[in-house]
């Protein structure tokens, strides 16, 4: 459904997005992840039309985003970072705006206009002008606004950014949604956990390159594989604790966070093996806990692994 | 043109609701109050009276100041990602802009209708017949229609400055100032009466004069339109242009 192919974006000396390739599959949800200035905000641009790649091509709904961009405009929805509304006009003014913009006549506009208030649950600020709104609230008539035609692809550029908690999990809510609605999704974040929770897939960027694309488990597994950790209530038992795991292959002691590590791939014979070793001891312990390596230690591994190129695929 | 008829509507309510119509139309009506009573009895004005003579003065600068408007709603437009957003909608490239121009022209025309309407109180008459009538409406709505262009590519271009529209209005006041539009040219001092003959504000109200009054000056209406109309080329080409997408 989204395909780069080689594709490049340079601004004069500044290349912000260097030989992409990568393919979202209809109904999917991709995220795009980054810090700032890795050619996130770069990419989405080409895609929807706004910027001219350099080099390579990119085809979004099957269609080749320079020589059928209007074919392209009308198959896709596009949320920017900062909410691209009228502030004067009210949310239901603007989602009606938006239908006729799309095509509708005036009529099915406004029913498309109070379909969406009802499934975005704005019924009670539907009248009132966008200037009044909170940051969550606009970011939710910002994405009905994309979606008054249903887009086959749907481009969501930092969709979380400068919201709080609450208003985020219910951004997450409507993605998921969305993509149940086989819609496909590209959304672009800094976010780690909302890459892990919401996308099928990942792509990684830095510098304009990918360094890492694939699903989160795949990304994860990228680092190694899971550890079991242990934190002793008090620090000066962590050379106990150490002894007392000798024998595992790789027995790591962080002094500065109080706790040992040693990898678990076959987690729950490791954990139980942990564990009595542990009893033996007669000492308190904090916390004994299974984890996979965070999507941010994958994220700061290859991000500093890009500093030397190639690029490590999955 | 898809999309043409909401976008100008969405304008002119954003207008509505922010007041800036309200005061556009006020604006004309208090200046040419204020120029009459201040200087209806200091400008030798020969024959004709101060309120038949000035009316055109106003409605140009009137058209100015608007255009601080016109470029800040162009600029805000392209900072707010909205205009981003637009270019991402099967529409034509041309339409927004077309939008914002549409409610300039209908501002400049409701202007005009109302300062017309205040100016008859105090005297004013068109007495040009119809023709003179279409030419003086037209003649003033074309250099609404140039300015606002104008306005709209530099707000457009200069996105992030937030004085452009002040900046840019002073020598547009300026020319006004030194004009034949606010008294005939022997008040000026004789170094600047060749400046202030020529300059496309003397012209224009010249012209705007003579279309009033029937006693047309052919010869200024010729150099109004030689003034406005490249300028319409000019300033159009790059407002649509920075309209372009996948740059």
């Amino acid at each position: 459904m989204i395909e780069l192919e080689n594709l490049a974006k340079s601004y004069g000396d500044v290349h912000a997005v260097r030989d992409v390739s990568f393919a979202v599959p209809a109904g999917t949800v991709c995220a795009l992840l980054g810090h700032n200035g890795a050619g996130k905000t770069s990419i989405v641009k080409v895609l929807a039309t706004l910027a001219r790649p350099t080099s390579g091509r990119a085809l979004v709904a099957g269609y080749d985003t320079v020589r059928q961009a209007v074919q392209v405009r009308r198959s896709i929805g596009v949320t920017g970072q900062d909410a691209a509304l009228d502030l004067r006009l009210t949310g239901r003014e603007n989602l009606v705006l938006f239908g006729r913009l799309r095509g509708l006549r005036r009529a099915a506009a406004r029913r498309r206009a109070d379909e969406l208030i009802d499934l975005f649950d704005m019924g009670h600020a539907a009248d009132r002008p966008i200037m009044t709104y909170s940051g969550g609230m606009r970011r939710r008539i910002d994405i009905a606004a994309a979606l008054v035609v249903a887009p086959q692809v749907l481009f969501l550029d930092e969709p979380t950014t400068g919201l709080d908690p609450r208003s985020r999990r219910d951004v997450w809510d409507l993605v998921a949604g969305l993509a149940a609605q086989n819609v496909t999704v590209l959304l672009t974040t800094q976010y780690l956990d909302e890459a892990d929770v919401l996308s099928d897939s990942i792509v990684i960027l830095d510098h304009g390159r990918v360094v890492a694309s694939g699903t989160a488990d795949e990304l994860k597994r990228l680092v190694g594989t899971s550890v079991c950790q242990v934190t002793p209530r008090h620090a000066a038992d962590l050379p106990r604790v150490a002894a007392a795991l000798a024998g595992f292959p790789d027995v790591e002691v962080d002094h500065d966070n109080g706790t040992v590590t040693v990898p678990a791939a076959d987690d729950l014979r490791v954990l139980g093996e942990v564990f009595r070793r542990l009893e033996s001891l007669g000492i308190g312990v904090l916390d004994v806990s299974l984890r996979k390596p965070s999507l941010d230690e994958v994220f700061l591994h290859l991000t500093h692994l890009s500093a030397t190129p190639p690029a490590v695929a999955v | 043109m898809t999309g043409l008829l909401p976008l100008t509507a969405r304008v002119v309510v954003g207008g509505v609701r922010d007041r800036e119509l309200f005061i556009a139309l006020l604006l004309p009506v208090v200046l040419y109050a204020g120029f009459i009573f201040v200087l209806r009895d200091v400008i030798d004005t020969g024959g004709m009276s101060y309120a038949q003579y000035v009316l055109p003065a106003v409605l140009v600068q009137a058209t100015m100041v608007g255009t601080v408007n016109t470029l800040d709603r162009a600029a805000a437009e392209e900072r707010s990602g909205f205009a981003f957003r637009l270019a991402t909608l099967p529409i034509a490239t041309a339409t927004p802009l077309l939008a914002r121009m549409l409610y300039c022209l209908l501002r400049g025309a409701l202007a005009l209708l109302v300062t017309v309407a205040v100016a008859y109180a105090f005297g004013f008459r068109l007495t040009g017949g119809l023709w003179g009538g279409v030419g003086f409406v037209a003649l003033t709505l074309l250099l609404t229609l140039v300015l606002s262009l104008a306005a709209d590519a530099a707000g457009t271009w200069r996105c992030h400055s937030n004085d452009a529209g002040q900046f840019l209005l002073l020598p547009q006041l300026l020319l006004v100032m030194l004009s034949t539009g606010m008294a005939p040219v022997s008040a000026f001092p004789d170094w600047a009466q060749p400046f202030v003959r020529h300059q496309p504000v003397s012209r224009i109200t010249d012209a705007l004069r003579g279309l009033a009054t029937g006693d047309v000056d052919t010869g200024a209406v010729a150099a109004g339109l030689a003034w406005c109309l490249p300028l319409l080329v000019l300033f159009g080409a790059v407002a649509l242009r920075l309209q372009g997408r996948q740059r």
